[in-house]
């Protein structure tokens, strides 16, 4: 495999190439296949890669059996308020890393570093005793406050980046004519930081929108749930699962998060780089 | 300008906290105040859609009877119902009303997590379910739970293929016993057939329930302590089960990892004639079965006995609730005889209700006979009141019984893990 | 949330302090802005960390009734002595291991393939980078229909191609569920590798090939002088922390197998998760949290120094 520029010739390049599409691809393929089949389909002991008589019961069945509709409305909720707080949070806190040489900023950056190496369980048990004693277990807004905290990180670090990038003559320029560093932050910074602000909050979206261990400790209510934990609640009881309705339901969990994937995926392999290649 | 900006910062972090406060309006344990209407909480382990109809129907007709006591029903679901229940207590959000089962129960009891109804539940309902049934939900003189549905160990069989060997089905009171079970599935089996299909996958419940029909217990109580135990008794299901697999090669190897309806696309195809599972599995072979699919209920086996345990799902109260008097008004109507034929029905099991076994509700369901003559034999089984029976369960019991019956550990050292590693954990619980 | 941690240098663009420092390194300015993120990372991330490390000295346990003690190592000598825990980190380090070292040579793979000019390359890209977009319930729930006894396409195939004569249980068997956990694990972490391979295969200078290459150096030799040096600082950063989130991870697990068949796929998240959350063993559980940040605490001493080596 190693060196492979020139030393295979170009039809085992292509015969790897395709070992690689068939095994990411597949998985997927099978996951679409199975959202389309009835239940008799499903039972054949010769399963059919493409369904011999497709069927959107599976999608209707999904939303009538489990609050799925209910499961999207929240997430979608909790996603977008998680990656507005982010933004808001980051931005000033990722100004103030770039721009001073400052404790505060060499101990955030260490904790950006650090806060990805904890065991979730660390955090998770006080954190579920903290939310408790606050009264904000089992609430949208306790969720919420977790995952802002918990995709800052990722967000500080991006748009510190994206400041970097900036100039500092134009904020001295602006200095110069008396504008306050809040000031300049809010009208020479902030305005060319919107391509980074994009990227990052979509990123705290679908990193929430994702997200499964914090929602199953911390949600409980079936109304208030997310996504992750309505399709779990699908596997059910003694494996039976029903497993139509199952595909059809993972298969809509997805679609908003790869679309928004798909929009930031260059900034986030840019952003995510950024660091990396020039180290 | 300047201002405005550290003021809206300094909000916005307030404001997520403050925020909080004001939401969550409808979790938790309904509302507290006197004038309005009382608000319950129900939590239902139900999975089956005629199940969960059954459950919404009685809720919505109490509803509609009593304006002053409302119910809202939660949906909840078995596969992670003990974690669930475990941080909504601890979390203060449990609901009022909680479906589960007895074998559970005495954990949540022992952290003052459940009410006792001792003194709350109506004589009416006291006489209608069976004993054995509320010997189940009583620990230490105390009732924590109304028992409802109870499930017993039956097996599935293709009737095609039993008619084809000339193998009658069984009456109901003179079951097979568990040689003549062995024998025909040899009887069944042949190159494209296994005679049986267990399906193992977190096989403890279910072991411990057959290991009954040889009176094997597998714990010991003194002074209020547990304490795990493996002898003969408890052996001889376990190794029947075994040899069929790998002795006489008539129970099907690739089926032990299954759970659930994994098996029933080869149950369907004739590749497993029978295949042993509790009576609610009724509702998923009806619901997959192709048409033309004949099949019969065989009542359950007989070794020294025909004894499985009583493990009734029940429902509690949590201790937290603020309105118990109104829960158990609640689960009066709910578990009155009519209704309990209702989600008997729902859910294909057996009612713990005396009159609702009765219903024809019930009665004129397939292979009623069948399922009415294990509630002859279900009895009180002793694992039904240890002390950290879930993690027993959960970290010894059924990693170990599945590594046993994937032929890589043998009978005795399961026996060591059993008990040793067992008791271990018990231990921790019983100080 | 990749590779966050990978640099952290002060840049020279840094503006010189011209206001009055009132505290750390802080003008009041700079306060007010850091301030309102900086509250909620110590009350909800710093906090609860240090918290959680406390509570695995301590007897904290679920309960109306509960009280918490502090017990010293009490968990930890129980902990020692608890065959599960061990086997559960034995399970954890081979499924770390396991899924950063085929995942970094699959994607070195993609990655040298992706490098060059072939067709149908932006397939590969855009299917390269699906995963990292699906939530990893969904990837679990995906597998699982896969790898389905009956009604999975695995088995349907290896029937045809006559590779298995009975169907395989994958996910229920004590030898082929790790197995085939660490594949899925493989495929939902490849598209971070492969894109940071890319990219700094991307950024080995060609000149340098091709000056190679004119020197007589063979594809063999070019790709261990010329390309590997280059990506060697990040292949280290990325496998060590690749390491350390498959050593934490989770999700993927919970909705594949729960940790079973016997115990088998129980990684030591899942068993922590099960002691505090379903046994209500708060302390024990934050005790095995502790122990598994001994492990982690390992391999960044290792990654820092390498790095620290390689920067001299």
């Amino acid at each position: 495999m190693r060196g492979s520029s020139r030393v295979l010739a170009t039809p085992s390049k292509y015969l790897a190439l395709a070992v690689y599409l068939v095994f990411l691809a597949f998985p997927l393929l099978w996951l679409i296949s199975t959202a389309f089949k009835s239940p008799q389909e499903m039972a054949l002991i010769e399963p059919t890669i493409i369904p011999e008589h497709p069927t959107l019961d599976n999608f209707r069945l999904a939303f009538e059996q489990q609050p799925l509709a209910r499961a999207l409305l929240n997430t979608l909720i909790i996603a977008g308020v998680s990656a507005l707080v982010t933004v808001l949070l980051s931005i000033p806190a990722a100004y103030v890393m770039a721009r001073y040489r400052s404790v505060v900023s060499r101990m955030t950056a260490l904790w950006v570093l650090l806060s990805q190496m904890f065991p979730f369980i660390l955090v998770i048990i006080p954190l579920f005793l903290l939310l408790r004693d606050a009264g904000l277990y089992d609430t949208q807004i306790g969720l919420i406050i977790v995952y802002v905290v918990w995709s800052m990180p990722f967000a500080l670090w991006m748009l510190r980046s994206y400041v970097v990038g900036i100039p500092v003559e134009l904020e001295e320029a602006a200095a110069m004519d008396g504008a306050g560093k809040l000031r300049t932050l809010k009208d020479i910074v902030a305005p060319l930081l919107v391509p980074g602000v994009v990227a990052a909050a979509l990123f705290a979206f679908v990193s929430a929108w994702n997200e499964f261990l914090f929602a199953l400790v911390l949600l409980r209510t079936p109304e208030l749930q997310t996504i992750s934990l309505t399709l779990v609640k699908f596997i059910g009881a003694e494996g039976v699962a029903r497993l139509g309705p199952l595909a059809a339901a993972a298969l809509v969990a997805t679609i908003p998060s790869l679309v928004f994937f798909a929009i930031i995926q260059r900034r986030l392999v840019g952003g995510m780089l950024g660091g990396a290649v020039k180290s | 300008m300047r201002r405005a900006t550290i003021v809206s910062a300094a909000v916005l972090s307030a404001g997520l906290v403050l925020a909080g406060c004001g939401s969550g309006d409808d979790a938790g344990t309904g509302d507290s105040g006197d004038d309005g209407p009382v608000t319950l909480t129900f939590q239902s382990l139900a999975f089956q859609p005629e199940s969960i109809a059954a459950n919404q129907q009685i809720i919505e007709q109490w509803n509609a009877d009593n304006p002053d006591i409302q119910v809202e029903y939660l949906q909840g679901d078995w596969a992670s119902v003990q974690d669930q229940l475990v941080t909504a207590f601890e979390g203060g959000t449990a609901p009022d009303l909680i479906h589960y089962e007895s074998s559970y129960l005495q954990d949540f009891a022992d952290r003052g997590w459940i009410l006792d109804i001792t003194d709350l539940v109506p004589d009416e309902m006291n006489d209608d379910i069976l004993d054995g049934a509320w010997e189940a939900v009583t620990f230490d003189d105390a009732v924590y739970a109304v028992p409802f549905l109870l499930d017993a160990q039956v097996i599935f069989a293709n009737k095609a293929l039993l008619d084809a060997a000339g193998i009658p089905v069984p009456a109901p009171d003179d079951p097979w016993t568990w040689d003549e079970f062995a024998e025909i599935s040899k009887q069944l089996t042949d190159a494209d057939t296994y005679g049986v299909a267990w399906t193992l996958k977190d096989p403890a419940n279910r072991m411990l329930n057959l290991a009954l029909n040889f009176g094997g217990g597998f714990f010991e109580e003194s002074d209020g302590a547990s304490t795990a135990v493996f002898g003969d008794a408890e052996k001889e299901a376990f190794q029947r089960i075994h040899d069929q697999l790998y002795v006489d090669k008539t129970a099907a190897t690739d089926a032990i990892g299954m759970g659930g309806s994994d098996p029933l696309p080869a149950f369907f195809a004739g590749q497993y004639a029978m295949l042993p599972k509790g009576i609610w599995f009724r509702q998923q072979i009806i619901d997959q079965a192709p048409e033309d699919f004949e099949w019969v209920t065989i009542p359950a086996l007989e070794g020294d006995s025909q004894a499985q345990a009583a493990a009734p799902q029940t429902i509690s109260i949590a201790a937290e609730s603020e309105h118990p008097e109104e829960a158990m008004a609640f689960l009066e109507y709910m578990l009155n005889p009519e209704n309990q034929a209702l989600l008997a029905k729902g859910d294909w099991m057996i009612p713990a209700s005396e009159a609702a076994a009765q219903d024809p509700v019930l009665t004129e369901t397939p292979d009623w006979a069948v399922a009415a003559a294990s509630g002859e034999f279900l009895e009180q089984a002793p694992f039904q009141r240890v002390r950290g029976y879930e993690e027993w369960k959960n970290k010894v019991a059924n990693p170990s019984i599945e590594e046993y019956f994937a032929n890589s550990i043998s009978l005795d050292e399961l026996g060591t893990r059993l008990t040793e590693d067992g008791n271990e954990i018990l231990e921790r619980y019983n100080r | 949330m990749s590779d966050t941690a990978v640099a952290a240098k002060p840049r020279p663009t840094q503006r010189k302090p011209q206001q009055r420092r009132t505290w750390l390194g802080l003008d009041r300015d700079g306060l007010m802005l850091a301030v309102p993120a900086l509250i909620p990372v110590v009350l909800f991330s710093l906090y609860p960390l240090l918290r959680g490390i406390y509570l695995g000295f301590t007897d904290a346990q679920a309960g109306r009734a509960a009280t918490t003690e502090f017990t010293g190592f009490e968990n930890y000598s129980q902990l020692l002595g608890d065959s599960y825990f061990w086997e559960s980190f034995r399970i954890g380090l081979i499924w770390a291991f396991g899924v950063t070292i085929l995942q970094f040579f699959a994607s070195l793979g993609l990655a040298l393939l992706l490098n060059q000019k072939l067709r149908l390359r932006w397939l590969a890209r855009t299917l390269a980078l699906v995963p990292w977009a699906m939530p990893p319930v969904v990837i679990g729930i995906m597998w699982r229909l896969v790898y389905h006894p009956n009604a999975g396409i695995l088995n349907s195939v290896l029937r045809d191609l006559g590779i298995i004569d009975s169907n395989v249980e994958w996910l229920s068997s004590l030898s082929l569920a790790l197995p085939a956990v660490i594949v899925v694990g493989v495929w939902s972490g490849m598209p971070q590798t492969t894109v940071v391979l890319l990219a700094g295969l991307q950024s080995v200078s060609e000149e340098l090939k091709e000056a190679a290459a004119v020197d007589g150096a063979g594809p063999l030799q070019r790709f261990r002088n010329v390309t590997w040096p280059a990506l060697r600082p990040i292949v280290t950063a990325m496998t060590t922390l690749d390491f350390i989130w498959n050593f934490n991870s989770f999700s993927l697990v919970y909705v594949l197998t729960e940790g079973g068949p016997g115990g088998s796929t129980r990684l030591p998240m899942l068993f922590a998760y099960e002691e505090a959350f379903r046994y209500g063993n708060y302390g024990y559980a934050a005790a095995l949290g502790n122990a598994m940040v001994l492990v982690i605490g390992v391999f960044v001493v290792f990654y820092l120094r390498r790095r620290y080596r390689e920067e001299g």
